[in-house]
């Protein structure tokens, strides 16, 4: 199969089958990641519409706003981010480790398994069973489903990983080796102890945030950088500049990052919101060390002696790695005692998740896939001028609809310090911010639509012209016979 | 697609020898400036681990210090939530003893509620009908003998938090008054009237 | 040399540190948090909430009411306050106590104290000062009482009497402590608002009862009746402007009612060792009568021994 491909395909010289071996169960994952990445940013738009108009939805229970911000939040965190980080990090062990994916069969059983578990935990919430705790909506029938799809996800990876050529071991593998079992970890953690044998009162909450915290600034942030640091060495055609400065980052991700999460002044011993405040800020080497290690291998702007195809790529990561920067920023200064009294239960607080969610991890898991899905087919796979507008959209939709919040956020924290400003006031002055969000968030929308029919339509493409080629050899025959096939 | 050959400079090479720059010196000084902020920020805001000491609170002492002292406080905080709870006096005249227009009469500055203290008990143990005045007002309504129920002791603390509260400024009212206006009315089931409480005597 | 397990087993403990800390070790500590009591009065704290109310939070998780709802009051400090009540008989003794006291102050101003009782002496964070001041004052044959008031914003807004513990959410499952503030704190509604009919017109359409709203109407919380099919005793009560056609009721369903029981119980007002207060009367209220409007309980401002926020409640 794979020899009859190649031929209309530029010759390589990459080892063909490693990389192809795992062009199916990648496809399953990256359509449906898309076609999550979509419908999410689908229920967030519907959502932010109450704002605007807030009788909209008054009849629907189903459509109600908190449901729909738990289904959107859902549909993005493990529709897309896991399943495309997974398919990401399955990638990088094949192409690292020169080795073949193991088990393709059973790896695309695990991602069926794994959107089984999605659509159900989706229905699930727009039911009723919301969890009630943010990150982990989905209810405890379909944390399951995803945690026994995971497993396999898991050991599928990990016997790559076992496979890999000697000599292979890189940067990119220890951040992915700690994602790798740093999920299943707070995963089945987070759904034990509060959703199958509750605990007693806050301790809830303090599980809640720490499995919030280390799904979103830890696991994507390893799993982020991971990817990063094999592709900007890789795109800009130069080394990274220092392992050493990679392993600081590592480290301190690992080791203070996972501490942060619960916010100051809650209802909670105070030991608590202080140590997390700690870590939150002693990752600021984190932040340091990934900028030097950037900045030092990229140069400046991007090199002009790249192929085209690897422009695009770089760009995203580019912007992952900017909003990286800005989002751990955020969460180091707005983690702080004083700055947090003005930031806490606003809207900087889902800005913040927001830039370092979709402006970090989304971008860079964007570039990755553009790179990647040409080598699953060695050959022509995206259509350029959607590839550009999906990145222009995209960066455009981050920025219009994450600054304003931000913005709004310290505003309305301001505001809300000052018990003489009548709560309706305050309202009143953040919906300007929430307005502009919106646009955003269209920009958002039309992005994440283009790059799925951008995806769908490669994919389409390429099993169509598998068609073509087998249905012209089984015909070849008859037609050289004179016949019509 | 990208030519492989580039593969060998990057990440994928074995022990990368490449990129080995030491670490900057100012990181290691950074990293030490914050450990010990770290330090200084825990023992001011960390409560060393005690599970009662909530910010804004430091310690288990200061904690200890701040706690209110007892006195005068007790007997109002009892009266205060007999009057909000349940079957208290807070759903019909409000927790801010401003009670509702056209339904039910304010006790904040009400000469029913500072005046005689015998008066005033008769009210929720017996109930009160009719036509009355309240603040220059007039109000017709029935309360039910809500009082009844409650111990001389609650009835008694519930009255002394109506009388201190809202800026009325009247006397306290001991549950052997209550005792004995219970006496007094025996068990009559009728509420009062405005008119038979205003001949009510001291 | 391997470095792989080695390197394998270091991050591990270096992600199992933050478990440590904060899933097991608050396990050990506030997982074990069983009934408190209040200080002083020595009841106990708090009481689980009754049946429809925890049906009613169950309709609050299912609706993602958290996601624009926090529960969780907030203070930023301590206030002391003494405040002089009674005199006595030794009329130089307690001026010399109050010259003490009030360093700096002019005779006429310390005469003023002498009149007009009750009047605020000493506000402030310390705790030793206030002491000290009771006790020259009583030393002095004057009467004092002292108030320990929780300062903050939200607690000047009235969103609470003190600051939300972890005894406060012993019986909740889930705890929705909530992250944002599209819609004010609700820890202790239940205080201020503790109408029922004020909340259900309130699900039912928000704009009705708070103008400029955004919060989403419950409508599917509530179903519309014929009147000819019988007046309900549980309809809401709507103004003309709400849109109810003359022939109609709105009824509220079950999770409705539920829903408003659990509000109307969310009460975090007891004093407790560790968040203390003093439980003053509550001072005169600026608001009237007027219609429509629930004037907000008196948290004591930190500031003043004034009035409340003459605003509606919220």
């Amino acid at each position: 199969m794979n020899s009859s491909t190649s031929a209309s395909a530029p010759s390589s010289d990459v080892v063909p089958c490693t990389d192809l071996s795992c062009r199916a169960p990648l496809f399953i994952l990256l359509k449906s990641s898309a076609v999550w990445l979509v419908l999410s940013s689908l229920f967030g738009f519907l959502a932010t519409m109450t704002f605007h108009k807030p009788d909209i939805f008054a009849d629907c229970s189903v459509l109600t706003y908190g449901r729909l911000r738990g289904v959107s939040s859902s549909m993005f965190l493990y529709g897309f981010c896991l399943q495309a980080g997974i398919a990401t990090m399955l990638w990088l062990f094949v192409r690292i480790g020169r080795t073949p994916l193991v088990h393709g069969v059973v790896t695309c059983a695990g991602a069926a398994l794994w959107n089984l578990g999605v659509t159900i935990g989706v229905i699930g919430i727009f039911s009723g069973d919301m969890t009630g705790f943010e990150t982990l909506e989905m209810p405890r029938y379909a944390a399951l489903v995803l945690f026994i799809a995971y497993t396999v996800l898991g050991i599928v990876a990990a016997l790559t990983l076992r496979n890999r050529e000697p000599g292979t071991f890189s940067v990119s593998h220890w951040l992915l080796i700690a994602a790798l079992f740093w999920f299943p970890w707070i995963y089945s953690t987070a759904n034990l102890l509060l959703l199958t044998f509750p605990v007693r009162g806050v301790t809830q909450s303090v599980i809640a945030w720490w499995y919030a915290n280390n799904l979103q600034f830890v696991w994507f942030s390893l799993v982020g950088l991971g990817t990063g640091f094999y592709f900007i060495p890789k795109l800009a055609n130069r080394v990274l500049h220092s392992t050493c400065l990679a392993a600081i980052s590592f480290w301190f991700l690992i080791l203070f990052g996972s501490w942060g999460g619960i916010p100051n002044r809650a209802p909670v011993p105070a030991w608590m919101p202080a140590l997390s405040t700690i870590g939150t800020v002693l990752t600021v080497f984190v932040l340091l060390t990934v900028a030097m290690n950037a900045c030092r291998t990229l140069g400046c702007g991007i090199p002009n002696d790249l192929p085209e195809e690897d422009r695009l790529p770089l760009r995203f990561i580019k912007f992952g790695l900017f909003a990286f920067l800005l989002a751990g920023a955020m969460n180091i200064i707005g983690s702080l005692l004083q700055v947090s009294s003005y930031t806490d239960f606003t809207w900087f607080v889902p800005a913040k998740a927001g830039l370092q969610s979709y402006g970090f991890f989304a971008m860079t898991l964007f570039g990755a896939i553009y790179y990647f899905a040409p080598t699953l087919v060695a050959g022509k796979f995206w259509c350029p001028k959607l590839a550009r507008a999906h990145f222009l959209l995209a960066a455009a939709g981050v920025i219009l609809g994450l600054l304003p919040l931000a913005i709004g956020g310290v505003v309305q924290g301001s505001q809300l310090l000052n018990p003489a400003t009548p709560f309706m006031d305050i309202v009143k002055h953040t919906v300007m911010f929430i307005r502009i969000s919106s646009i955003g968030d269209i920009l958002l929308l039309a992005g994440n639509v283009i790059f799925a029919i951008n995806l769908i339509g490669g994919i389409i493409r390429y099993y169509r012209a598998q068609v073509e080629v087998i249905y012209t050899a089984a015909t070849a025959d008859v037609i050289a016979a004179g016949g019509r096939p | 697609m990208s030519v492989e050959p580039k593969q060998s400079t990057t990440s994928s090479t074995p022990e990368p020898k490449a990129g080995r720059t030491p670490v900057p010196v100012w990181l290691v000084v950074l990293l030490f400036i914050l450990l010990y902020w770290a330090m200084i920020y825990f023992d001011s805001y960390g409560g060393w681990f005690s599970p009662q000491v909530y910010a804004p609170y430091h310690s288990t002492n200061q904690l200890a210090e701040y706690q209110p002292p007892s006195g005068d406080n007790e007997a109002l905080l009892a009266g205060k939530k007999v009057y909000e709870s349940n079957l208290g006096c807070a759903i019909c005249h409000q927790n801010d003893g401003l009670g509702k227009p056209g339904q039910f009469p304010p006790l904040a500055g009400s000469e029913w509620a500072q005046g005689a203290p015998s008066r005033m008990i008769r009210i929720p143990l017996c109930g009160l009908s009719g036509p009355i005045t309240v603040k220059g007002q007039a109000w017709n309504a029935a309360m039910p003998n809500v009082g009844s129920i409650l111990t001389d002791d609650q009835l008694a603390a519930v009255l002394t938090y109506i009388r201190k509260s809202w800026g009325n400024t009247a006397s306290e009212i001991t549950p052997d008054m209550v005792k004995k206006v219970r006496g007094e009315v025996g068990g009559r089931a009728q509420p009062f009237t405005g008119d038979e409480l205003s001949k009510v005597a001291e | 040399m391997n470095y792989g397990p080695l390197i394998f087993l270091a991050a591990f403990f270096a992600l199992a540190t933050s478990w440590f800390g904060f899933v097991l070790k608050p396990q050990m500590q506030i997982g074990q948090l069983s009934q408190t009591v209040t200080v002083p009065g020595n009841d106990t704290y708090p009481l689980n909430r009754a049946g429809l109310a925890q049906q009613g939070a169950e309709v609050y998780r299912a609706n993602g009411c958290a996601s624009c709802h926090s529960q969780n009051v907030r203070q930023f400090g301590t206030i002391c306050e003494v405040v002089l009540t009674a005199t006595g008989t030794n009329q130089t003794a307690l001026i010399a106590a109050l010259r003490e006291i009030k360093a700096g102050a002019s005779d006429q101003e310390i005469a003023s104290f002498l009149t007009g009782l009750p009047k605020q002496l000493v506000i402030g964070p310390s705790r030793a000062v206030a002491d000290k001041a009771v006790d020259s004052i009583k030393s002095a044959g004057g009467k004092t009482v002292m108030h320990i008031k929780p300062a903050g914003p939200e607690l000047a807004r009235g969103w609470g009497e003190r600051q939300s513990v972890a005894e406060d959410f012993l019986y909740d499952s889930p705890v929705m402590l909530g992250s944002q503030r599209v819609g004010p704190d609700l820890a202790a509604v239940g205080m201020r608002l503790s109408d029922v009919n004020w909340h259900l017109r309130h699900l039912y359409n928000p704009r009705l009862e708070v103008k400029g709203s955004v919060m989403p109407s419950y409508r599917f919380l509530f179903e519309k009746r014929k009147l000819a099919a019988g007046a309900s005793p549980d309809a809401l009560v709507l103004s003309a402007g709400a849109g109810v056609p003359a022939d109609a009721q709105i009824v509220p369903k079950r999770e409705a009612i539920a829903l408003v029981a659990y509000l109307t119980s969310l009460r975090s007002q007891e004093p407790l060792f560790t968040a203390p207060y003093s439980t003053a009367t509550p001072p005169a209220s600026s608001g009237t009568n007027a219609p429509g409007t629930n004037a907000p309980v008196a948290g004591a401002s930190p500031t003043t021994n004034s009035t409340t926020t003459p605003a509606p409640a919220k």
